[in-house]
């Protein structure tokens, strides 16, 4: 019997049964690709975090220890590769003659570097000019002494004598924050700021220097590079090491501190995967929900043709039991096949979008996600088959279930009791209560191994979702009960004198057809939140990129270069070139603060690059660079300077600036006009920016700092080599699409991407599926009404007129909900998930592109349904009737 | 009698499903007529070929061998039935379930292009002709089987037909119900002054009609009745 029935079932009813699978199919798709990638993605971010750290450990040995005991002991440690000791010495200044003027420094940092640094951590130093392996200053260092390769430098350490070495070369020291760190002290602890005068010697140099100094003034430090296998997911990573390097610690009996930055880098790492784990939440989830709901929907288009055939075995008499047990094969016939399609669409998926079928997973989480997602096919095709037929087997009579459909004008419960107002409310204060300033949805304490989610962020979207949805379902059976002339007068173009009875069958179906537009509605807004999303999230990338790089390639000039502003036009002669803006880069005192000062042509500026609002405080990009127009000496300055010196609008601040001619410091007044929070080249930490052309006349130089190119947001690396092999080692050249892969602090975009590469892709599918599929299916469960349709003279126009009428309602009703809740749902999401921008989005970025193609092709897939169906009734209507 | 009166002509008419050695023949080349005012029952067994033939003789289905013609119908071409004269009443459902008996029952005539309005005023006369007036919005769900198929033969008096097929219209019914059904759709057909042909597999039906053809694994067997038509 069970065999017959199942042979029967797919002899008879292939049509649904592969219908019903393909929804199961794109839910175990979903699920196995998006759960498969973020295993992938985890294990490239402990990948990645590792590679960014320069040193490992700082291992800093403490006084009273011998620095040879603590480098052996980390030496021996496990998975130490490489070990070098590293002296600091605290300096009291520096010197030189430049230009027949002497420069002098404040304190600073002298480094005592052993051979073979550069090749064991090559990311520490990257040299700017002359040559490595000597004696080198710090970028800054050199600006403030005015000194360049083959000047003499006199270093005085408190309590020796003053020593004079000659410079070998500039080098920028790129990680310098954890180069100076307090080793052991907490970050609140930690200096703001790395020294703004720093010499590296060799090491025999170094200790000649330091020889006559006190042991207070010299530091030893071991840096270590470590060659450990780390786990792939960056929490067990971080817990892997934090625990290696405390062995260390108690291993040295307090004889040695380790500075942990690849612990801490991981601590960063962990928390991007908590991210991704969350966007994986929030994003896949409502897509595999979704596919699920497809497939309730499909299944339940035979639900009458279902019950009809349970009362017939009934009549027949079958015993309920085994009326049951027939459905729980067709549940596993559809969730078998669903769920091997699915992963085989997955594999399909996987292989197109990144080149390996298990999304780059090992081959064990890859099988472990496959055979939760395929449970996870079978557990839908149980709910969608099995508990429906169980629910009429329990409920009713054998009458009661031939009868399939009836007068049912009284609302479901939740309408009645209005479950989505609740919802909505709901959502609303969940948002409102998540998105407050001090709400933080990952919470990754310092030095604490675990982090955690506040998955009660959650609630808020997706109430939105579920509630939203539920007032569509709402107003659309509404508007199809209440507006019958209406839809008589739309129906008209499509139906002709037929146009009332159309309406009034569109009227009597209002409840499947509601089901129709809200599947189709939330399929849409789940492509439209979620490309928004994506394409909010790359145009902040871009703006990080941008803030690093300054433009689509930056043109930067050596330290002590005195090109002005014409030097731009030999650049925008390169072919690609569009425009070139100079900015000046100074150094100068704010008080006895020494801070960057960026010079630019306030004009122009906003040309090559984005000057987005959210850099500014208190006042929009535009109206601060017309501030600087308007007035030169205006000043903008960080919120931190604000703070410490107490500035009101309009206050006078000068600056001490060095005066061209003469090297030597001088006064210049501004005037504070506004609050500069990030701008393109300059560091996180404090900076001012003022009108170039008043640097100029006040400093009796126009040299600049920096030419910014655009080259129209195209072929930045081809333009970027172009003018790198133009400009030679004269110049420093860094082009966007470089920048764009080193920044990516927090989630980057190779893992987002690669999600929303997955969603986008099964957002299409789900979109078409939930147009086309369900509105096929419900128009093949009414072939004998338009087969007899068809007896009582209705001609082949006719017939496809009542069919596209039916379409036009569902695609026009879920056109407009899922644009309306897409609209939402992605404001919501941008706004909950702030914590993954960087830097935060002042405006969502709406991908119309995608959500056209999107729309596009589930038009397309709705329009072939009706046609389609309408095209399978050339066949005579008899024939219909009969098979039916 | 005119040639005129003659309204279905089926000469040597023949209905095969398939093809090869699955082949099913449903009608052998069945010869049969039906006139003016005529009341024909074709009897038969379940199976025997009764409604494929009611289906050719409605221009439903078209015959794999012989012919059949409309010659006193009007009819758009030589090969298309005359749909709007004919009125066809099946077995099963077959009410639109969305739509409510005063719409199921204009249904044909707004296919036929009659002004909405109009169109549901004749069905409310056919409705009420036929008593089941009070059943005007119900829709198909909450009738019972009788009162359905006295909404498909008000449909089918609202159409005007000049002939009449009838598919086993009483055969899923109870004896009480059936009669009834029968007694309506005579009365229906009366009103129109058009020609009925019943198939049924009830003899007692078929008794109250004139003429009695019997079907017979596919073919029309014998004559009886008062007018003998042909094999």
């Amino acid at each position: 019997m069970i065999i017959t029935w199942a042979a029967g079932l797919i002899r008879r009813r292939s049509g649904r049964l592969a219908a019903t699978a393909l929804g199961i199919a794109l839910a175990v798709a979903l699920a196995a690709a998006l759960g498969s990638f973020l295993t992938a993605s985890k294990s490239t971010m402990t990948a990645r975090a590792a590679r960014s750290v320069a040193v490992d450990w700082q291992v800093e040995v403490q006084a009273g220890t011998d620095p040879a005991t603590v480098l052996r002991s980390v030496r021996t440690s496990p998975g130490v590769r490489t070990a070098l000791p590293v002296g600091f010495a605290r300096t009291s200044g520096f010197q030189a003659r430049a230009g027949g003027s002497v420069q002098s420094t404040g304190p600073g940092t002298a480094l005592g570097m052993p051979d073979g640094y550069s090749s064991a951590f090559p990311q520490e130093i990257r040299q700017l000019t002359g040559t490595p392996a000597g004696v080198e200053l710090a970028q800054q260092t050199a600006a403030n002494l005015h000194a360049a390769p083959g000047d003499t430098v006199t270093i005085t350490l408190p309590g020796a004598p003053e020593t004079r070495v000659k410079v070998d070369g500039v080098v920028d020291l790129p990680q310098a924050d954890s180069l100076f760190q307090k080793v052991g002290a907490p970050p609140q602890s930690q200096p703001t700021a790395p020294p703004d005068n720093v010499i590296l010697l060799p090491a025999a140099a170094f200790s000649r220097l330091t020889g006559a100094a006190g042991a207070t003034a010299v530091t030893t430090q071991i840096h270590v590079a470590r060659n450990a296998r780390l786990p792939s997911d960056p929490a067990a990573a971080y817990t892997a090491v934090t625990g290696a390097a405390h062995n260390l610690e108690v291993r040295s009996a307090g004889g040695a501190l380790v500075g942990d930055n690849i612990g801490a880098a991981l601590g960063a790492a962990r928390e991007d995967a908590l991210y991704a784990q969350i966007l994986f939440l929030f994003l896949g989830a409502p897509g595999v929900t979704l596919a699920a709901l497809l497939t309730a929907a499909v299944a339940g288009s035979g639900a009458d043709r279902r019950r009809g055939e349970q009362a017939l075995l009934r009549t027949r008499g079958l015993a309920p039991r085994k009326v049951g047990t027939l459905a729980v094969i067709e549940a596993l016939l559809i969730g078998t096949a669903g769920g091997l399609l699915g992963l085989g669409l997955a594999a399909v998926a996987g292989r197109a979008a990144f080149g390996t079928a298990s999304f780059g997973a090992t081959a064990t989480s890859a099988a472990l996600w496959s055979g939760t997602a395929f449970a996870l096919g079978l557990a839908v095709a149980l709910l969608v088959v099995l508990v429906p037929a169980i629910r009429d087997l329990r409920a009713a009579t054998v009458a009661q279930a031939r009868r399939s459909v009836g007068r049912r004008d009284r609302s479901p419960l939740w309408m009645r009791y209005g479950l989505d107002i609740v919802m909505l409310a709901g959502s609303l204060l969940v948002f409102r209560a998540s998105s407050g300033n001090n709400y933080a949805l990952v919470l990754a304490p310092e030095g604490v191994a675990s982090i955690s989610v506040s998955y009660w962020a959650f609630l808020g979207p997706g109430l939105l979702w579920l509630g939203s949805a539920l007032v569509l379902w709402r107003l659309t059976a509404f508007a199809l009960r209440h507006g019958r002339g209406l839809l008589t007068r739309l129906a008209r173009p499509l139906t002709g004198t037929l146009a009332g009875t159309a309406a009034a069958g569109i009227n009597r179906r209002r409840r499947p057809l509601a089901r129709s537009v809200v599947l189709f509605a939330l399929a849409l807004s789940f492509a439209a939140s979620t490309a928004t999303f994506n394409a909010t999230y790359r145009q902040q990338a871009e703006a990080d990129a941008q803030l690093t790089n300054g433009a689509d390639v930056t043109v930067t000039e050596p330290p002590g270069a005195a090109t002005g502003p014409e030097g731009a036009s030999a650049l925008a002669a390169v072919s690609g070139v569009h425009h070139v803006e100079p900015i000046q880069h100074r150094f100068a005192y704010v008080g006895s603060d020494l801070q960057d000062l960026y010079g630019v042509r306030p004009t122009s500026v906003g040309s090559v690059t984005a000057l987005q609002d959210a850099y500014f405080a208190g006042d929009t990009a535009h109206d601060l660079m017309a501030a600087l127009k308007a007035r030169p000496d205006s000043l903008l300055v960080s919120a931190e300077t604000v703070r410490d010196f107490q500035l009101a609008p309009g206050d006078l601040i000068n600056l001490r600036l060095p005066y061209a001619r003469t090297g030597a410091l001088r006064t210049v007044p501004f005037h504070f006009a506004g609050v500069v929070k990030e701008f393109p080249t300059a560091p996180k930490d404090s900076f001012l920016v003022a009108n170039a052309a008043y640097v100029a006349k006040s400093t009796g130089s126009a040299a600049v700092g920096a030419f910014l190119v655009d080259t129209g947001g195209t072929h930045q690396k081809q333009v970027g080599d172009r003018l790198r092999s133009q400009l030679g080692t004269t110049a420093t050249v860094t082009d966007i699409t470089r920048t764009r892969n080193a920044v990516g602090s927090s989630l980057t975009s190779v893992d987002l991407s690669g999600l929303t590469r997955i969603e986008l892709f099964f957002a299409v599918l789900l979109a078409a599926g939930a147009g086309g599929i369900v509105l096929v299916l419900g128009l093949a469960e009414r072939r004998r009404t338009f087969a007899i349709t068809t007896v009582l003279g209705a001609g082949r126009r006719q017939v496809r007129g009542l069919m596209l009428s039916e379409a036009a309602v569902t695609a026009a009703g879920g056109l407009l909900g899922g644009a309306l809740i897409g609209w939402a749902l992605s404001q919501m999401l941008v706004k909950v998930l702030t914590g993954v921008f960087d830097p935060p989005p002042s405006a969502v970025a709406v991908p119309w592109a995608y959500l056209a193609l999107t729309g596009g092709v589930a038009l397309a897939a709705i329009a072939s349904a009706a046609l389609g169906s309408a095209r399978s009734f050339s066949r005579p209507a008899v024939e219909e009737l009969r098979e039916l | 009698m005119t040639s005129a009166d003659v309204l279905v002509d089926a000469r040597d008419a023949a209905r095969t499903y398939g093809r090869g050695p699955t082949a099913v023949v449903a009608v052998h080349g069945a010869t049969f007529q039906v006139r003016a005012g005529d009341r024909t029952a074709v009897v038969g067994p379940s199976g025997s070929g009764k409604s494929t033939l009611l289906h050719l003789l409605a221009g439903l289905e078209r015959p794999s061998g012989g012919r059949v013609s409309w010659p006193g119908l009007d009819t758009p071409s030589a090969e298309s039935a005359p749909i709007h004269q004919i009125g066809v009443v099946f077995q099963g459902p077959s009410l639109i379930p969305a739509l409510d008996v005063v719409e199921n029952t204009a249904l044909p005539l707004v296919l036929a292009g009659v002004p909405e309005g109009q169109a549901q005023r004749r069905a409310q006369a056919s409705l009420h002709d036929l008593g089941i007036a009070g059943l005007a919005r119900r829709l198909p769900e909450e009738l019972s089987g009788g009162q359905a198929q006295r909404v498909a033969i008000a449909r089918v008096l609202t159409q005007s037909p000049r002939l009449v097929l009838a598919d086993e219209p009483s055969g899923h019914l109870d004896r009480a119900t059936a009669d009834h059904v029968i007694d309506v759709l005579i009365s229906a057909v009366d009103m129109l002054g058009a020609a009925l042909v019943v198939t049924t597999h009830d003899h007692a039906v078929a008794r109250r009609l004139a003429i009695r053809r019997e079907m017979h694994e596919g073919r029309l067997i014998a004559p009886h009745g008062t007018q003998g038509p042909q094999s």
